[in-house]
């Protein structure tokens, strides 16, 4: 049975790696210990993964979401699966115990949750939407607003969604056409339309309440006068639910998650959709912003989750499945498993380091993430927070990238059979796209991280980051020069970059941000491989083994692109820059 | 009426994980093994959840053991929401004689109205503890529940209990699996019931439910303070795997077929 994630690497990680009982010593995780409330959650998250989500995903991703007569039907074991998350207490776990959570550190969330996604992935998304939808009316709403919404979300009773993306729009905010008219009785009504909602209509749940963007009437253009609304499928009028003029215009066909749905949705087409403010005025998207590390080392989750499964699969039948012989062995001789050929093992290395490496450093990142908001000193807070936000990107996008890559190797590992769709590695793959667009793309990723992370607060935040480096270099027992190597070439860059857009030069800064994004990744990973492997101590067995090899492995294969990344970023080479359109 | 129910909670090796016998052939080797509540105990405590939830009362739970197997009492046994547990500390050989005595004990002084164990423990598959336990305390005993419906079924998915009380309170309806189908029996109270597989699908330990768990009463007790001498009646003698499959042969035709069949596996 595929384990999904491996736990022996999930128990090290927590308890070593990212030293849990020091996290745990925080006055605002008091309630909890590794021996009495982390472990048997752990234990509780991989078995509804295992013997519930897991064996239902088969049939989820054959048979997607029907939309007959303006409503849309999830998948009939998606109800089997949504009364289980609701009772595993996973919507509000991470929430504070005031609004029904039960205070579970980021970190340990991140890990956790890594099982629910890995056994399917469109099933713990609608957990996942309703957390981060209440999460934005706990932190913002009125207590109106609270009073109203977030018993009934964070329950499961209702679900949630974020409306944010409109068909002309995109990835570009600025954009957002939606309108939002005050009225005399407190709500606004809303018109407009939005697309690739996920979750966006289900018959889950009684109600579903969009956390939806729109410009208020008279608001400035840009960015700076959108605003953030709760706007329900259904209202209440007195005790009953009465239509909220939200209606599914369509659905999309996607190749991925499809026991999710993603819809077209369209408010207030006749003139009756009320939304109730949340937050200030003109502040959505910096509301929004708040939400958005936490948001996108989630959607990090989400595709190392998707690459772990399909690692563990192709693990798995790379052992099992005879094929070939040694060299010079007589072809007298009994076949041998894929596992004992080299290439067989480099793809199976391969997908343990982008795996294991993508979950550690989301581990890491969360953990910077509970520092920030609940370590006791303001140093230490602040210092965090510039770690979580210059790790942000990398944490998303990095197991997004290269979680596709592990995909493709685990199909790969499969042979014919893996392009069958008999064979799940397939629907992996296909799942794991989404996870390089959605909550940002790639290129965004890439933007934020250059334009933003690096250079912000005068490179504080990459001077921190290069004492963490240090510091797990200092205690490492093995060859680290490698990576300290590339350490003042990266800062170097930084610096010629800023000056760059300093000086007005923004494009030929920002060119290379996609290189910049993969030179950061692959140093940032070989550290986090680094702190893992520190974490082992004097361990000689052959789970200490398997990650030494891969840390070897990252150094001997992925650090040495480095050098040439940064002399590609520093040039600012020009050949796609310069390529005009009418070349194509 | 409301119940209450004593049940139990064994700490068993994780079926997944990969069992080996010690050099000796003395036992198994316990290093690197997971651990987890026998799935037979599982079931008796959903069930107990079930009654009480229907009838109100008590469910307790007892393990036996050294300090791990407070592990199992708190999660799952107490985060699916049992309401307090016993611990009896013990480090060291047992067997069902001993386990059944603790257990009398226990029902001695807590003096439930049904103890629910589970038919059998998965490490060793002695079955025994619940029989026993009826016998020493002269109580009548329920093997092997099971249900009528299936675990698909609308009364499964209701939550609804599969063993009955009377309406005075008195008895219990159960319905147990015997070779090749149901008996329903009808046991005065107080009970001992066992449970079969199927005869729920037990709940998950819930995030709420780990966290409330924390808090439970648990209460330790030893063989000693109980009375019980924990001295095993019985000896482990050898241990050892079951033989590996021989590989395959392939024969000439098939009259060399028919003659193996007839003369080796003597099948036909």
């Amino acid at each position: 049975m595929n384990p999904l994630v491996s736990d022996a690497f999930v128990d090290f990680l927590v308890t070593d790696v990212l030293e849990l009982d020091a996290l745990l010593a925080l006055p605002a995780f008091e309630g909890h210990s590794r021996a009495e409330t982390i472990a048997p959650w752990l234990a509780a998250c991989r078995r509804v993964a295992r013997e519930v989500l897991f064996p239902d995903y088969r049939t989820m991703d054959a048979e997607p979401p029907r939309f007959e007569n303006g409503r849309v039907s999830v998948h009939p074991r998606m109800k089997h699966a949504w009364k289980e998350l609701c009772e595993l207490g996973v919507i509000a776990a991470g929430r504070p115990v005031e609004v029904g959570g039960q205070q579970l550190p980021l970190t340990v969330a991140t890990v956790s949750h890594a099982y629910l996604m890995a056994g399917n992935l469109a099933a713990y998304a609608f957990a996942g939407l309703t957390t981060g939808a209440a999460h934005l009316i706990e932190a913002f709403g009125t207590d109106a607003l609270k009073a109203r919404f977030l018993a009934k979300l964070y329950s499961g009773e209702w679900t949630g969604t974020m409306a944010l993306t409109e068909p002309q729009a995109g990835s570009s905010l600025a954009d957002v056409t939606s309108r939002a008219k005050p009225t005399k009785d407190g709500h606004y009504l809303i018109s407009g339309a939005k697309i690739f909602i996920s979750g966006g209509d289900q018959d889950l749940t009684d109600n579903i309440v969009h956390l939806v963007l729109a410009r208020i009437d008279g608001a400035p253009p840009g960015t700076k006068g959108i605003s953030l609304f709760a706007v329900p499928k259904k209202r209440e009028q007195g005790s009953t639910l009465v239509p909220n003029d939200v209606h599914v215009s369509g659905v999309i066909h996607k190749i991925g998650w499809k026991g999710l749905p993603s819809l077209a949705l369209s408010f207030g087409d006749e003139g009756d959709c009320h939304g109730w403010l949340v937050g200030p005025e003109h502040q959505g998207l910096k509301c929004m912003f708040q939400m958005m590390n936490e948001a996108r080392i989630m959607v990090g989750v989400n595709a190392t989750a998707t690459a772990s499964v399909a690692f563990h699969e192709s693990l798995a039948y790379a052992r099992e499945r005879k094929q070939g012989r040694a060299h010079g062995a007589s072809p007298a001789s009994a076949p041998v498993p894929l596992v004992a050929h080299a290439d067989v093992r480099r793809m199976l290395v391969r997908q343990k380091a982008i795996v294991e490496g993508s979950l550690a450093l989301l581990g890491v990142t969360a953990r910077f993430a509970d520092l920030s908001e609940h370590a006791t000193g303001d140093d230490e807070r602040a210092r965090a927070r510039l770690l979580l936000d210059l790790l942000t990107p990398i944490a998303k996008t990095f197991p997004a990238e290269k979680g596709f890559e592990a995909n493709a190797l685990a199909l790969q590992l499969h042979g014919g059979y893996g392009y069958s769709s008999e064979y799940l590695p397939e629907a992996w793959l296909r799942d794991q796209k989404l996870n390089t667009i959605h909550e940002g793309t790639t290129t965004i990723q890439g933007l934020d991280l250059l334009g933003r992370k690096v250079v912000a607060g005068a490179g504080a935040a990459l001077q921190a980051l290069g004492e963490e480096i240090e510091q797990d270099c200092a205690r490492a027992t093995f060859d680290v020069s490698a990576l300290r190597a590339v350490l003042p070439s990266v800062s170097e860059l930084v610096a010629t970059l800023g000056m760059r857009g300093a000086s007005g030069d923004v494009e030929g800064m920002l060119v290379h941000s996609a290189d910049f994004m993969d030179l950061m990744s692959t140093t940032v990973v070989a550290w986090v491989w680094v702190k893992v492997t520190a974490a082992l101590g004097a361990r000689t067995d052959d789970f200490a083994k398997g990650l030494h090899a891969t840390r070897e492995y990252w150094f001997a294969t992925e650090l040495p692109r480095v050098p040439e990344l940064v002399r590609r970023c520093q040039s600012g080479e020009r050949s796609f820059r310069d390529f005009q359109d009418g070349w194509f | 009426m409301p119940l209450k129910i004593l049940v139990t909670a064994k700490r068993v090796e994780d079926s997944e994980s990969k069992i080996k016998v010690n050099p000796a052939g003395t036992g198994i080797v316990l290093e690197g093994l997971k651990f987890k509540i026998n799935p037979f105990d599982e079931i008796a405590i959903e069930e107990a959840l079930r009654l009480t939830a229907k009838h109100g009362g008590e469910v307790v739970v007892v393990s036996i053991g050294g300090k791990e197997v407070v592990e199992q009492l708190r999660s799952p046994a107490l985060a699916m929401g049992a309401n307090r547990a016993i611990w009896v500390n013990h480090v060291g050989p047992m067997d069902q004689l001993g386990i059944a005595a603790c257990l009398q004990k226990i029902c001695e002084k807590e003096k439930p109205d049904l103890c629910i164990l589970g038919k059998q423990a998965i490490d060793d598959d002695q079955g025994q503890v619940g029989s026993y336990l009826a016998e020493a305390l002269g109580w009548s005993q329920a093997t092997f529940a099971s249900k009528e419906e299936s675990l698909e079924s609308e009364a499964e998915k209701s939550k609804a209990p599969a063993i009955k009380l009377s309406a005075d309170g008195k008895s219990v309806t159960v319905v147990r699996e015997v070779d090749g189908g149901l008996q329903t029996i009808e046991a005065t109270l107080p009970a001992v019931a066992t449970t079969e597989l199927r005869l729920n699908q037990p709940r998950y330990a819930s995030l709420p439910g780990i966290m409330k768990a924390k808090t439970k009463p648990l209460e330790e007790v030893t063989p000693a303070s109980l009375g019980v001498d924990m001295t095993p009646h019985i000896t482990v003698v050898k241990m050892t795997h079951p033989p590996a499959r021989k590989a395959g042969i392939k024969v000439a035709d098939v009259p060399a077929l028919m003659d193996k069949l007839k003369n080796e596996a003597r099948a036909i």
